[in-house]
């Protein structure tokens, strides 16, 4: 069975070529355009992996990590910022997610570290 | 020739007009001249308001299809670029609106993505004829299609002729020049600053605070400002002091040194600045020598350098030179000597104002 990605993201040429790059490696792939959305898509719906922006409007992109971290703790979490500050960095990953990937980036590194971010996933619940 | 009614009307009404009191005439003929001009300006705006409407639908629908070529194009094997760009480019590519849609979905493309999709990115650029566009947007008398010019050709790392681009160094308008700036900046791959050499006019402050915020981005190496210290124009030359004390390139303190007896006096007062961030206490015994001819500007500069790398005894040299009814000075002067103890109380504060002149 394919696994399933939530983007979210709000530029939507970004949002379109995450689209493009993870249906092309093989996975199911859901959109929304801000935070709030995604709270809907997460309650409607279960994913294998998030990869989310971190400025979002309505629901900041802290806040929705901790939404999931709370509600959906087990799902990968994937940021996908322009920031470069170490503080906001560190404070991702204090918040618990997996991996931080920096705009401009390169879809075939990106499409690498969804790979392996799926691939814990499926080896933390097999443990 | 048989006149219609609609003609009998009008003759009508000028008659009747005509036959009027001159005031309610007068009344009458501006009522219907603003009325006319009413519905004209109602019509002009209605006109325009359509006219963006439609643009921008066009657009927005512009836009959808370049994300999806673009897209398949980056990321489709099967793809069939070479046909697929000819025609894209016929189909939709026409007008200026519709390349400078194009241009600008090109720049949010290359904004987010990196490694082997820029090299694309530019193939597609190249292959929907935009770098021709570009070279006429830069040949164009409007400034801001030249500024806009420049600054694709920067964001995306395009090479353009140094005939067309070096004139606009200079240019009257600040943003041609500035983005000529950033150009040559972002182009250059050993010489980022090179550009200088060639600039006639002086720079403004601005530009130098974006000159230095380029230079935060450059990725090359760090280049010696000291190249520039003899510049031709004053503010070229102020700026590469700052810019040697920003950078910690301390191998030019003998240099600006020698600048504090400059005979102008914005390099005096950036020589005393850039020596002091690089706390350079050498030059203390110059400026208490020069201290009585110097301007309130470099005297009060002169104050702050002693309280931040010289000594009590260097502010108490100072003293015999300020004069009772110099009021900032002595503001100055007691805020530093407060500085270098504290704990001084105001009898001591008033020995030091004894002191003064």
């Amino acid at each position: 069975m394919k696994k399933k990605i939530l983007v979210i993201e709000d530029n939507p040429m970004v949002v379109k070529s995450l689209e493009f790059k993870l249906l092309k490696e093989g996975y199911d792939v859901a959109t929304a355009i801000d935070g709030r959305r995604a709270m809907e898509q997460l309650e409607t719906n279960s994913f294998d992996l998030i990869l989310t922006d971190l400025m979002l409007p309505f629901v900041s992109g802290d806040q929705l990590i901790e939404h999931i971290k709370i509600n959906h703790p087990n799902i990968p979490i994937i940021v996908l910022s322009t920031s470069t500050q170490e503080d906001i960095i560190t404070n991702a990953f204090t918040m618990g997610v997996d991996d931080f990937i920096t705009k401009p980036f390169s879809p075939n590194e990106l499409a690498l570290r969804v790979k392996r971010s799926i691939g814990s996933l499926k080896k933390t619940t097999n443990r | 020739m048989p006149i219609g009614p609609t003609c009998i009307f009008f003759m009508n009404i000028s008659l009747s007009i005509t036959d009027l009191p001159s005031v309610l005439e007068i009344n009458l003929v501006l009522s219907l001249v603003f009325f006319i001009l009413a519905i004209s300006v109602i019509s002009l705006i209605l006109y325009l308001r359509v006219h963006k409407n439609i643009s921008n639908h066009r657009k927005d629908k512009l836009d959808i299809l370049l994300i999806d070529f673009i897209n398949n194009y980056l990321f489709n094997d099967d793809f069939d670029k070479s046909n697929e760009m000819v025609n894209f480019k016929n189909k939709h590519l026409k007008t200026t609106l519709d390349k400078q849609v194009a241009t600008k979905q090109i720049l949010v493309f290359a904004e987010n993505l990196k490694g082997e999709s820029s090299a694309v990115i530019k193939e597609i650029f190249y292959g929907y004829g935009l770098y021709d566009f570009l070279i006429q947007d830069l040949t164009n008398k409007a400034w801001f299609r030249k500024a806009r010019a420049l600054n694709v050709a920067y964001q995306l790392a395009l090479n353009l002729p140094s005939s067309l681009v070096d004139s606009l160094i200079n240019a009257k308008n600040k943003d041609v020049r500035q983005q000529a700036f950033f150009y040559f900046l972002h182009r250059s791959t050993d010489n980022p600053l090179g550009f200088l050499d060639k600039v006639t006019t002086p720079l403004t402050l601005w530009e130098q605070i974006h000159i230095e915020n380029g230079l935060k981005s450059y990725e090359g190496e760090t280049p010696d400002f000291s190249n520039w210290i003899n510049h031709e124009l004053i503010s070229v030359r102020v700026f590469s002091m700052k810019m040697i004390a920003d950078y910690n390139q301390y191998e030019h303190t003998p240099i600006l040194l020698e600048f504090l007896n400059h005979k102008e006096h914005e390099i005096r007062l950036q020589a005393i600045i850039s020596l002091r961030k690089m706390e350079a206490p050498e030059m203390i015994p110059t400026l208490i020598k020069k201290f009585s001819r110097e301007s309130i500007q470099i005297k009060q500069e002169i104050f702050k350098t002693i309280g931040r790398i010289g000594h009590v005894e260097d502010l108490k040299c100072l003293a015999p030179y300020i004069q009772q009814e110099d009021t900032v000075l002595k503001v100055e002067y007691l805020k530093i000597a407060r500085h270098f103890n504290p704990r001084i109380s105001a009898e001591k504060i008033d020995e030091f104002r004894n002191i003064t002149l």
